[in-house]
């Protein structure tokens, strides 16, 4: 049902299907949405238990690392009783799984908050970086993969290629430093600290992190773009627009975006773990107050419960948008397989 | 249009393998011949490039040309181990997974490795950094304990396409045990697959690896190595460009050396294959 090239007349197959048994179809497709979202479940509850076991794993006692040497052994099983860490490992790992329903993460050592409570607080932030690198990457990968494709010199192709595989390779962190050089302290678009929150007042601040995000997601998306463009430049009904002599607008978007699409959208719910990733050196370095910079925060003072509530957070994101992309890339073409 | 093809690919290769050549080369003569030494430190603080310092000094007056390179082996060595770890690990135990028959442990093992993947990589290394200690080999673990499942996941899909072929279905009928079928095989043809990510993987590790000390989580001062000294120029970079500049160049030379060598053997394997 799902084989990747049974290209050609694929879509008068499947109107005809469809109008035949419309019911068995509409079953089928929600049985495969239902396993792909059974999967992705299994998958969170991996994160958790991975992102739980963290803590339990530690060479050491992760409490007296956390208060240091002069802590009393009194204060130690204090707080050991506080973590739960006293009980055996499947009843903590049930109460964090049951506490995680109720938002309960557990408490930060460092501040005295709670882990949700700091999630809540800092997660827009890093939400808002990602939303604007996609959006970026979008809008600026689509117009070169299109023109790259459209061109006819192999030539064009060749520094496309050369040129995405050579960005791919810059450490992001550094080109992060060097727009912070320039447009921070030589041109001043930037401003050094004071993050205010609210819409679009803290675009200023963001811009240039996203800029920066989109130096790796931009040539991937593009690069994916191309070569899916290509695929689509050999099939019969491209001939068949040009033909027909359809208007421009109808003929990109209908005729070789479209039909092209599926893989770019199921990447770009891929490159947000990357994102993230990348996201959280781009707080640091920026000052932004955003989930990345509590957690590295957090590493350094030894915070477990924070590390350990971000860390499953950013997992569940992931899983989450590999689950829509999955899901909107087999809604655009039905070929990919939700796996 | 083929032949032209494998010519670019062949000039990438050649050009990658000649600056990574020239890094190491400089890895190994500048330490040994240059006349400062990397943690030797200074009077001269801060001073610009010159021909006394050709890349200038850091903070402590330490000579960042003497460091740069000293920092070679220490970089491109950690995430080379930190490549080869994972991909072992990971193609046998892909491979294993990929021909048991074993359903259970199969998707057990199976969504084990989807949940490890769906951590982003540079956070979960974070993570596990925090809770192993910094330090380069506390660095090589994390990495180690993260990147293999990716490794895994291809080469699982690998194996089970690699199992059903002719060669393996003639080797059991000709009575080979289990074991030379494995190893003599099967894991050399998954293992064409997963070597080939490990060379973009390397780009990626690389990358990381400097990040984490940038983040402070990396290596333990003052020994030299490109993140850390990225980090320690950013406090002056106002002051003093080339403290953050000069190391940064290094790393993003030996990312792109690695990319021509990749990029260019993607172009000649697909043109191989057409």
């Amino acid at each position: 049902m799902t084989s990747p090239k049974s290209i050609s007349g694929r879509e008068s197959e499947e109107i005809s299907a469809e109008q035949r048994i419309p019911d068995k179809n509409r079953l089928a497709l929600r049985r495969k949405i239902l396993g792909r979202l059974v999967r992705s479940l299994v998958v969170g509850l991996w994160v958790m238990f991975i992102a739980f076991s963290l803590l339990r794993i530690t060479p050491g006692d992760p409490i007296r690392l956390a208060l240091g040497t002069d802590a009393t052994e009194e204060a130690i099983q204090v707080m050991r009783d506080r973590f739960g860490l006293n009980k055996p490992f499947l009843i903590q790992f049930f109460e964090y799984f049951t506490g995680f329903f109720t938002g309960d993460l557990g408490f930060s050592i460092f501040s005295q908050r709670q882990v949700s409570e700091i999630i809540a607080t800092h997660l827009p932030v890093t939400v808002m970086i990602i939303v604007l690198s996609v959006g970026g990457a979008i809008l600026l990968a689509v117009p070169i993969a299109l023109s790259v494709a459209l061109s006819r010199r192999p030539q064009v192709t060749y520094f496309f290629r050369t040129a995405t595989s050579i960005s791919l390779a810059l450490p992001g962190f550094f080109l992060a430093l060097l727009g912070l050089l320039f447009f921070g302290t030589i041109l001043y678009w930037v401003p050094a600290a004071g993050y205010q929150g609210e819409f679009p007042g803290n675009l200023k601040y963001l811009w240039l992190p996203a800029l920066v995000n989109c130096f790796v997601l931009v040539p991937i998306l593009s690069r994916v773009l191309h070569s899916s463009l290509m695929d689509t430049l050999d099939e019969e009904f491209v001939e068949t627009g040009v033909i027909r002599g359809v208007s421009k607008i109808k003929f990109y978007w209908s005729y070789m975006l479209r039909p092209s699409l599926a893989p770019t959208v199921v990447l770009i719910s891929y490159m947000v773990g990357i994102m993230i990733g990348g996201t959280v050196v781009m707080e640091t370095i920026f000052s932004l107050p955003g989930i990345g910079r509590e957690l590295i925060e957090a590493v350094s003072t030894r915070d477990y419960a924070v590390v350990q509530g971000s860390v499953m957070i950013f997992g569940f994101i992931v899983v989450f948008t590999s689950f829509v992309g999955d899901l909107l890339g087999y809604l655009l073409d039905r070929r990919v397989t939700l796996s | 249009m083929t032949k032209r093809q494998r010519r670019e690919g062949a000039f990438a290769i050649y050009t990658g393998i000649t600056m990574l050549g020239l890094m190491l080369l400089a890895g190994l003569l500048v330490p040994a011949l240059g006349k400062y030494h990397a943690n030797e430190i200074g009077s001269d603080q801060l001073m610009p490039p010159s021909a006394k310092h050709f890349f200038g000094t850091d903070i402590l007056g330490r000579d960042i040309f003497a460091r740069v390179f000293a920092a070679v082996f220490v970089d491109l060595g950690t995430s080379i181990v930190g490549v080869l770890i994972p991909l072992f690990v990971g193609t046998v135990i892909g491979t294993l997974l990929g021909i048991s028959k074993n359903r259970r442990i199969n998707s057990f093992v199976g969504s084990l490795i989807d949940g490890i993947n769906a951590f982003p990589f540079l956070i979960f290394v974070i993570a596990l950094v925090a809770f192993l200690g910094s330090g380069l080999s506390s660095i090589i673990i994390a990495i180690s304990l993260v990147n293999w499942a990716r490794y895994a996941r291809i080469a699982r899909t690998r194996a089970v396409i690699v199992n059903q072929q002719g060669y393996v279905e003639a080797a059991r009928t000709l009575g080979f045990r289990p074991s030379r079928i494995l190893f003599r095989h099967i894991i050399p043809n998954v293992s064409s697959e997963t070597r080939a990510y490990a060379l973009s993987d390397f780009i990626i590790v690389i990358i990381a690896v400097a990040a984490l000390s940038f983040l402070g989580l990396g290596v333990n001062p003052p020994q030299a190595e490109w993140g850390a000294m990225i980090k320690d120029g950013a406090n002056v970079i106002t002051l003093a460009w080339w403290t953050s500049i000069f190391p940064g160049l290094a790393l993003c030379w030996a990312g792109i050396s690695v990319a021509m060598i990749s990029e260019g053997l993607s172009r000649v394997i697909r043109e191989g294959s057409q």
